[in-house]
Order: C-alpha cells, then sequence, then structure tokens
C-alpha cells in the first residue's frame, strides 16, 4: 500500500474540529476514505461534508442579520 | 452612529506562513521555489485590486523577503502614488533564503529571538527597508511585540510611530487548536488600539513617562465573545477566520456572520465617546489556488472580496473612515488620553443567545463581566503592575507573551468545578436560613453610562428565590477613570419579609497564571487589615480561613506578578475575610460579608496594584 496523500481539497478532521482543533486529513486512495492522524474518524468525502455540516449545529444565528442601532 | 476607522493592511509575503507547508506537501523544502513566489506575489496584487476596487487605501506592510524583489518594491511604490497606500514595514514574513543564510534559524516569530538577534535582524530589516525605498517606515508589527523590541525600534528609529503588537486571547486556545504546534502565547491584551507601557506592551501608558512612543493596533477584530472561549482565529474580521470557523453557507456561500461582527465593532462607538475601530490584516497564505481546507479558491476569494466590498460599502455611505497606519497613529493621540478606557458592552451574534459581556481596559486593568453569571467578573488582568516581561530566548519567558491573570474563567473553572474546590469569579453570594444562592447563577442584561471620569454598567434586577422568602437585587458596577478600582453596588430592592435581614457574601476567588496550569502560589500572602487584630496567613496549601468584625482591607500580595489585589468597605457592620486553598484547589479568596435590609446598599471596591 502505497502512502497516503492530500485529498482534492484540504479536509480538516470534523470530529476534532467539533472540539476546536485543526487536523489536516490524509487520503487513502486503496479504502477512498480520508481519515484523521489524531483520532480515529475515517470516511468519504459525502461523510466530512455531511459532519461539517452537523459541526455548525452550535451557530444557532449562523443565518442572522443583527441590528445595532438600539 | 459615529465613522468605524478602518485599517486595511495587506502584507506580500514571498513565503507564507500556510503555503509552503500546504502547496508543498510531498516535496522537498525550498523557500526559493519559483511557483511559490509567483502565486504568493499574484496574491498580493490580487487583495490590493479588491481594496483598490472598493475605493479603500491600504498599509502595505513589506516583509523582508519582498524587500528582496523588485516587482514588489515597485507595486508598493506604484499604489503610494495611486491610491495613497502607506509603504510600511512587517517584521513577520521574514523567512527568505537570505535570512536562513544569515541567521541559520527557522524561527519566524521576532518576538521569540533572542535580544541580540532582534536587534540585528530589526537593523537588517528597517535598512534593508530604506535602501529599497529612501525613506524609514512610519508603521512595523508582528503577531506580537514585545516592549524591549519596541523600545529599541523607537529608539533606533524614531519615524515609527504606529505598530501591529498583539492578537487578542491568542494563547493556549489557538496552540489547541494547531495541535499543540501553535507556539504563539498573548493572551490578556487590549482589542483595540493602545498606547503600550514601556514595560509591557500588553499594559496601555498611562502618562508621558510611561509612553513607548508608538499606538498599537490588535492583529484583526475579533469576536469578543466567541473567541474569548473557542478558537480566535475563527472569530474576526479576516474573512479566512470567518470561513475556517465554517461560519457560512455551503450552499449559498452567504456568511451574514462577517458582516454582525463588523457591525457590532461599528456599534461600540456607543461606549467609547463615538470612536470605533476595526482593522483587517491578511497575508497571500490564505488565498492561494489550492484552496484552504475545505473551501476552494472561489470562495476564498468571495469572501475577500465581499469583506472590502463591505467597507467599500460603509465608506461609500458615509459611515467609515479608512486610514493608513500612520494616519490612525496620529488621529488616535488625537482623540484618546492615557487614561481613557475602552469599553465594550458585547452581544453573541453567533450562538444565538443573549449572552452579554462587558470589556473593559484601560492602563491599570483589564477586566471582563459576563451578565450572564449576574454580572460577576470573569477575566482581570492587574495592568497596575505594570509587569516587566521579557519574552524570546535568553528570557524566562521563551514563547510565554501572555500578561497575567488574577481571574480567568475558563482556564481557572470560573463558578462552576467538579467535585471540589473552586473556580476564579468575582461574585457574590446571598445566604438566608441555611440556604445560600451565587449571583453567577442569575442570568441578567445591562445598561452602559458615562458620568463624568466614570463608566458605569447597570444590570437589570435578578430575583432570588429562597425556601420562605424573595429578593429583588441590583447591582451596579462603576469603573473610575484612572483610579485603578471597581467598585460593586448591590441593592436590596425589595425583601418579601420587609424586616429581614440578608447576608451578603461579598468575594473574590483568584490566583495568578498565564495558562490552564496552575502556578506555584507559596510565596503568595494573605492579610486581613484590622490594627491589632490584623492577621496574615502566608499561602502554605493549608486551606486555612480567617475572619475580623470591623476589618479595615482584606488583600493579597502576589509577588511573581508583583501585585498586590485587595478589597475594601466603607461603614461598620461588616466582616473581612481570606481564604487559603489547597493542593486540589489552588486558589485564594478575599472577601467581605455584612447583612443588608431592603432599600439597603453594600459597597465594595476592589483595587490593583503594584506589589513593590
Amino acid at each position: 500500500m502505497a502512502q497516503s496523500g492530500k485529498g482534492r481539497l484540504n479536509y480538516r478532521c470534523p470530529s476534532c474540529f467539533m472540539r476546536d482543533i485543526d487536523m489536516d486529513m490524509f487520503y487513502d486512495k486503496d479504502k477512498e476514505e480520508y481519515y484523521c492522524l489524531r483520532c480515529q474518524y475515517r470516511g468519504s468525502e459525502a461523510d466530512v461534508l455531511a459532519k461539517n455540516e452537523l459541526a455548525r449545529f452550535r451557530y444557532g444565528a449562523m443565518y442572522e442579520r443583527f441590528s445595532f442601532e438600539d | 452612529m459615529d465613522k468605524l476607522i478602518l485599517n486595511l493592511i495587506h502584507r506580500p509575503e514571498m513565503v507564507p506562513e500556510y503555503a509552503e507547508k500546504v502547496t508543498g506537501h510531498g516535496k522537498e523544502e525550498n523557500l526559493g521555489r519559483k511557483a511559490l513566489l509567483t502565486e504568493s506575489l499574484d496574491i498580493f496584487k490580487t487583495q490590493q485590486m479588491l481594496a483598490h476596487k472598493y475605493g479603500l487605501k491600504t498599509t502595505i506592510q513589506m516583509t523582508y523577503a519582498s524587500l528582496f524583489n523588485a516587482e514588489a518594491v515597485a507595486l508598493a511604490k506604484e499604489h503610494h502614488e495611486t491610491y495613497g497606500d502607506e509603504i510600511a514595514l512587517s517584521l513577520l514574513g521574514l523567512p527568505c533564503e537570505q535570512f536562513r543564510e544569515k541567521y541559520k534559524t527557522k524561527d519566524f516569530c521576532i518576538w521569540m529571538f533572542s535580544m541580540e538577534d532582534k536587534k540585528a535582524i530589526v537593523h537588517d530589516v528597517f535598512e534593508k527597508f530604506r535602501d529599497a525605498f529612501g525613506f524609514y517606515p512610519e508603521s512595523t508589527g508582528s503577531y506580537y511585540m514585545d516592549a524591549d523590541l519596541i523600545n529599541y525600534i523607537k529608539a533606533e528609529y524614531p519615524s515609527v510611530k504606529c505598530a501591529v503588537a498583539t492578537c487578542w486571547e491568542e494563547g493556549p486556545k489557538a496552540y489547541h487548536t494547531c495541535n499543540n504546534s501553535w507556539y504563539t502565547f498573548m493572551d490578556g491584551g487590549p482589542w483595540a488600539p493602545w498606547i503600550p507601557s514601556k514595560a509591557n506592551t500588553h499594559a496601555p501608558a498611562a502618562n508621558e513617562a510611561e509612553d513607548s512612543g508608538i499606538v498599537a493596533i490588535p492583529h484583526l477584530s475579533r469576536d469578543l465573545l466567541a473567541c474569548y472561549d473557542g478558537n480566535g482565529s475563527n472569530f474576526g474580521t479576516h474573512p479566512q477566520n470567518v470561513l475556517r470557523g465554517m461560519i457560512y453557507d455551503t450552499k449559498t456561500w452567504e456568511y451574514p456572520y462577517l458582516y454582525n461582527l463588523i457591525d457590532q465593532y461599528r456599534s461600540l462607538a456607543k461606549y467609547n465617546d463615538g470612536y470605533a475601530y476595526n482593522m483587517m490584516f491578511v497575508g497571500p497564505g490564505w488565498m492561494n489556488k489550492m484552496g484552504r481546507w475545505e473551501q476552494p479558491y472561489e470562495l476564498l476569494y468571495k469572501s475577500y472580496e465581499d469583506g472590502c466590498a463591505y467597507y467599500g460599502k460603509l465608506k461609500a455611505e458615509g459611515k467609515l473612515v479608512d486610514m493608513t497606519m500612520a494616519e490612525f497613529a496620529d488621529h488616535y493621540r488625537a482623540v484618546k488620553g492615557y487614561t481613557t478606557p475602552e469599553c465594550a458592552l458585547w452581544r453573541d451574534i453567533l450562538y444565538g443567545s443573549d449572552k452579554q459581556l462587558f470589556w473593559y481596559c484601560d492602563p491599570y486593568m483589564r477586566a471582563c463581566v459576563n451578565m450572564d453569571q449576574g454580572g460577576a467578573i470573569v477575566d482581570l488582568r492587574p495592568y497596575a503592575a505594570k509587569l516587566e516581561w521579557p519574552v524570546g530566548i535568553g528570557t524566562p519567558h521563551i514563547q510565554d507573551a501572555s500578561y497575567p491573570f488574577l481571574i480567568q474563567e475558563k482556564y481557572r473553572a470560573g463558578y462552576f468545578t467538579h467535585y471540589a474546590g473552586e473556580g476564579t469569579v468575582r461574585s457574590a453570594k446571598l445566604c438566608w436560613n441555611g440556604e445560600e444562592v451565587d449571583l453567577c447563577l442569575c442570568r441578567t442584561k445591562a445598561q452602559f453610562s458615562h458620568e463624568g471620569e466614570d463608566r458605569i454598567l447597570t444590570l437589570d434586577p435578578v430575583e432570588i428565590v429562597f425556601s420562605d422568602l424573595r429578593v429583588r437585587l441590583q447591582t451596579v458596577i462603576t469603573f473610575s477613570e484612572g483610579s485603578s478600582c471597581i467598585r460593586i453596588d448591590r441593592k436590596l430592592l425589595s425583601v418579601s419579609k420587609p424586616d429581614a435581614e440578608i447576608t451578603v457574601r461579598e468575594y473574590m476567588t483568584a490566583c495568578y497564571g498565564t495558562t490552564e496550569y496552575t502556578e506555584d502560589m507559596s510565596s503568595l500572602t494573605l492579610r486581613i487589615e484590622a490594627g491589632e487584630d490584623s492577621v496574615s496567613i502566608p499561602y502554605e496549601y493549608k486551606c486555612r480561613e480567617a475572619a475580623v468584625p470591623g476589618a479595615e482591607e482584606v488583600s493579597c500580595t502576589i509577588p511573581p506578578i508583583k501585585t498586590r489585589v485587595s478589597m475594601l468597605v466603607n461603614g461598620r457592620n461588616k466582616i473581612g475575610f481570606v481564604r487559603e486553598g489547597y493542593a486540589f484547589s489552588p486558589m485564594f479568596t478575599l472577601g467581605w460579608e455584612r447583612n443588608l435590609k431592603e432599600q439597603e446598599v453594600f459597597t465594595t471596591w476592589l483595587n490593583l496594584e503594584r506589589a513593590d
């Protein structure tokens, strides 16, 4: 098995992101998956994107535009 | 609303911190790689183009590497002539073949070098700048500039009047976010421009004698709530921050948060006599063609264009003034006095809560009041000590440039602890018939007012419910300019049994440190001043307590940070107390207790001073 490399984009581990750690993931071509060097997360690109959406759960006002005039 | 002042700063880094690591993956390191140099300059050109497209002038902070590049130098001259951009000099972006060859090191953070190397590097960089442009710069900067470095630069190059000198709350949190590999520890500084003291960059100068001679600006304008708890690099006015935090809609590529952040900074004019400030400072690395993390280049480009466009729109509407750094330094000195505080009543714009913090900064302290915890002080930095804190190789603090705290609720628990012990916080407990309620559990809001020398935070009344008694209490917190003192008034507005006497216990639990880990408390001394009944407790982790009715003052002296903190109360009918901590809870507590009836007020003062 050849060494891993970077994928199309430089995805971070969504599991580590949710605990405030930016961990670049590497891509395993044989298994067609990204994996984290720090934790046990691994997943396809689609799974990474889905988990990134999940990571936004705390941003309850992410789509809101506030006024500060008052 | 008054006009927001904007500093927009670009730096032509020829070897961006990120780009070599990311775009060069799988190749041996080569700082002179032509593709890297060409792309870096192209990105800088793009950033300049976008700023000018939206009518904004920039400060071009030339890096050492870019001074060897004739095209970068020519571009800076041309943009200075055409757009009025300032040509300045950054101490970021040192790495290049010439630097490596001379200094034989891969270090790149100016504040971490030995003082001998700092002087040599400053000389090299400033003289190279003069060779390229024929004059010395008026502005400089890095992520952090230690006091010795600023003092040296000002002495050797007096033309310098402005510098990027810290990155707000970049410390252990940033280190953790970067998988414990990003060694920039600079917590505890101002979030908005200030005049650094000669003794400590983070502590503002109180007078001309302490004035370092420059106006400092922070690296980016950060979210004063999200950034205090989370990764600072996710919540700032650099569009990449917002993308790094994934605070955007992946379908529409919209990011209202960026505009909310800018607008909240505009709103700070309400608390600062009409003055409000923003800065956006970007290098080229994040905008490379390969994308940055999960963001493709197109999104990176869009975010920067949108950021510039929004600032440009505000300018067109007469709501913003763009200044170069040197212009801003002159403006700042014209509108701010040494003791003028910086105030920010900040609200949550991200999670959707109603949480509100109040930040206060002057030459004597930086304090944070948390309205979600009943107006508890949850962060306190004793700038009054003007602590000398040399930074870099050969000093006791090679990387750690943070100004030490007395209270830090994230690193030292705050109100909530697990199983045992106490965390750092300044709050009060109300006691009645064996029941006890801490105001930290009373969520409320605050209004700000400015009366004479006082900045006053008036909190909405809270209700405390005991099993057979209800109490309405109001807290008012007053910061008096130049006093080095925080006054807290607690008024019992109403009590369901009018004759009932409620015991109010004002307290401050504190320690000292710059990180999440405890320091040796053995040199501290707790004291109750009470004439012949005075008590001293040298800190020995023995969990001792003392209380003296009618005491005059309670205090703690903290030699490692040359700080003395004390609490005072007026009048009689009061008990001063101190508590030593123990190994599992290495804190100390100062406090006052007295009984209050309906409509009575309990006033305490917290004083900060240099210990020696």
